[in-house]
């Protein structure tokens, strides 16, 4: 069978593509960013409240006057 | 006199010190060396963010008055150093490393400055820093108004951050030593991917007046240098107690490695499981042959477990909240927008939302995490780590990008940055190898105050051991 310059190209250009390295994917739009920014702060969030804590427990600071 | 040699550029600070006492050179000639040098090499890394020519030369020549009437005032007299561009230094421009605060000028040095202008040092430049210490988060290594800081080992890789042009620098032979500042892995990570050793000190040690804050229970300021024994020297001069930073600790420090206990009394925890599996391939060889170089000096060397926290969860919500309140006006005048990292600008942003509750519940488990260490170091001594598993990320790649391998299901002490931080225990990085040309650290970890006992065995280490010693092709 005969091949057409399409198939030529085709085999030519696929072993390249296999070699190229991995490209990193395109930037995230701002809106995505800051979506993903507070998703971050909703499972600290859920982390946090899956550790029940004694009443009496401070926090790691104190007020002296 | 003779021309310096470039020896001298990676000398420690006791050599440099006394050779300047010997004559060998004057301060000013030591000076405008390491500035012509600082100069012409740090803009090729991206490090110098400005060099500080003409007050270093006038410091300079005040030193040269008081070693010549032999008023001699310790080991950092007449040796220049750089400051991470988060410490103000009156007269000039302190960046921190962020667009919007380009142009602001603090009418007082930091307080550190001032110690180390007291003992004669001579700051010669102010380095590169990602922009605003790294805020909660950001994504690309040229986060700086300076650009992406480049390894000084490999031009392709980062120098780490966010106190990125201090290690750069200080790798480079261009300057001796230099402070950086420490959130959460900002000192430790540039001293492990360029090869140099860095100090994270306790919490509340060294006084942060007059240094950017990024997170007001977090932050650290610390030395980077070539040696151990230089950061020894360095905290020495700048811990103390500050009435003006109110996370001051009240306390000072003295260098006293004569007074350390016997090696061979001293318990050192380690995960097996963090050189092996959790390490990089290519760094467990060296990593391995470095965990065989502590067991040597005689330590105990005992299999442990960190204690069991979230402790990412916790950082990440007393970072930001603490941020978020910090850069109030940044973010909502929309100045923000300036910064260069787009997930910098949106972590930002997202800090003013962390509520009252979620900061108060970490920093209620923030105080159990303090507990459980100070239990765990009943038991132990030091935690022997490595600073960082990987070598140093390649410039053009994103830094969130998840590790293309298989991970151990034993977690180690994966944790030790984070929570290290949070307990506001003391750190020292020191270089331990190479993986395919690149630096690896070891970290040692000790209680709060103790950095005397992870001096004394990280100079034993560094005794036995040459890798602080090598340079990179500059």
């Amino acid at each position: 069978m005969k091949s057409t310059r399409r198939d030529l190209a085709l085999a030519l250009l696929t072993p390249a593509l296999a070699a190229a390295p991995p490209q990193n994917p395109p930037s995230p739009a701002k809106e995505d960013l800051l979506e993903a920014a507070r998703a971050q702060l909703r499972t600290n969030s859920q982390q946090l409240a899956a550790f029940s804590l004694d009443i009496a427990l401070e926090p790691a600071f104190q007020f002296k006057p | 006199m003779p021309p310096i040699a470039d020896d001298i550029f990676f000398a420690p600070i006791t050599e440099l010190n006394a050779r300047l006492k010997k004559r060998e050179f004057s301060c000013q000639e030591l000076t405008r060396a390491f500035l012509d040098r600082l100069e012409a090499q740090g803009p090729r890394f991206n490090a110098l963010a400005l060099s500080l020519r003409e007050s270093a030369i006038k410091k300079a020549k005040d030193v040269d008055t008081e070693l010549k009437r032999e008023r001699y005032r310790g080991l950092l007299q007449g040796v220049p150093f750089g400051a991470k561009d988060l410490l103000a230094d009156s007269d000039h421009p302190t960046t921190w490393g962020a667009r919007p605060y380009a142009a602001q000028v603090f009418p007082e040095d930091a307080a550190v400055i001032k110690r180390l202008d007291k003992q004669g040092a001579v700051l010669t430049g102010k380095l590169a820093m990602i922009e605003l210490a790294g805020g909660p988060s950001y994504r690309f290594a040229r986060a700086s108004l300076t650009g992406a800081c480049l390894n000084p080992w490999n031009k392709s890789h980062w120098a780490g951050g966010s106190s990125s042009g201090s290690g750069a620098a200080v790798a480079a032979g261009l300057v001796p030593y230099a402070i950086g500042s420490e959130t959460s892995g900002s000192i430790l990570t540039p001293s492990a991917y360029c090869g140099i050793t860095g100090l994270r000190p306790t919490y509340g040690l060294v006084p942060r007046t007059g240094a950017m804050a990024l997170s007001w229970t977090l932050d650290k300021l610390g030395p980077m240098a070539r040696t151990v024994e230089d950061c020894a020297w360095i905290l020495q001069a700048i811990a103390g107690s500050d009435k003006n930073d109110p996370g001051s600790a009240g306390k000072s420090f003295y260098y006293a490695p004569q007074f350390v206990r016997p090696f061979s009394d001293i318990k050192v925890a380690f995960a097996p499981v963090d050189f092996e599996g959790w390490a990089e391939p290519a760094a467990q060889p060296d990593f391995r042959k470095a965990v065989e170089t502590i067991r040597a000096l005689g330590v105990q060397l005992i299999e442990a477990k960190i204690p069991e926290f979230p402790y990412g969860a916790v950082l990440s919500t007393i970072l930001n909240g603490e941020c978020g309140s910090i850069f109030e006006t940044l973010i909502t005048s929309g100045k923000v927008d300036q910064l260069d990292d787009a997930k910098q600008i949106a972590g930002l942003k997202a800090a003013r939302e962390v509520s009252a509750a979620d900061y108060l519940k970490a920093m209620r488990i923030r105080r159990l995490i303090q507990q459980a260490f100070a239990e765990f170091f009943y038991q132990y001594d030091i935690i022997l780590a490595p600073a960082r598993i990987n070598t140093a990320t390649r410039v053009s790649d994103p830094l969130d990008r998840p590790l293309q391998r298989t991970l151990p299901k034993d977690r180690g002490f994966s944790g030790l940055i984070p929570a290290g931080n949070l307990a506001g225990l003391p750190a020292l990085s020191i270089p331990c190898g190479f993986a395919n040309g690149l630096p690896i650290g070891l970290q040692l970890v000790a209680r709060p105050f103790n950095e005397n006992l992870i001096l004394a065995l990280g100079k034993a280490f560094q005794a036995r051991t040459d890798f602080h010693q090598r340079r990179p092709p500059v």
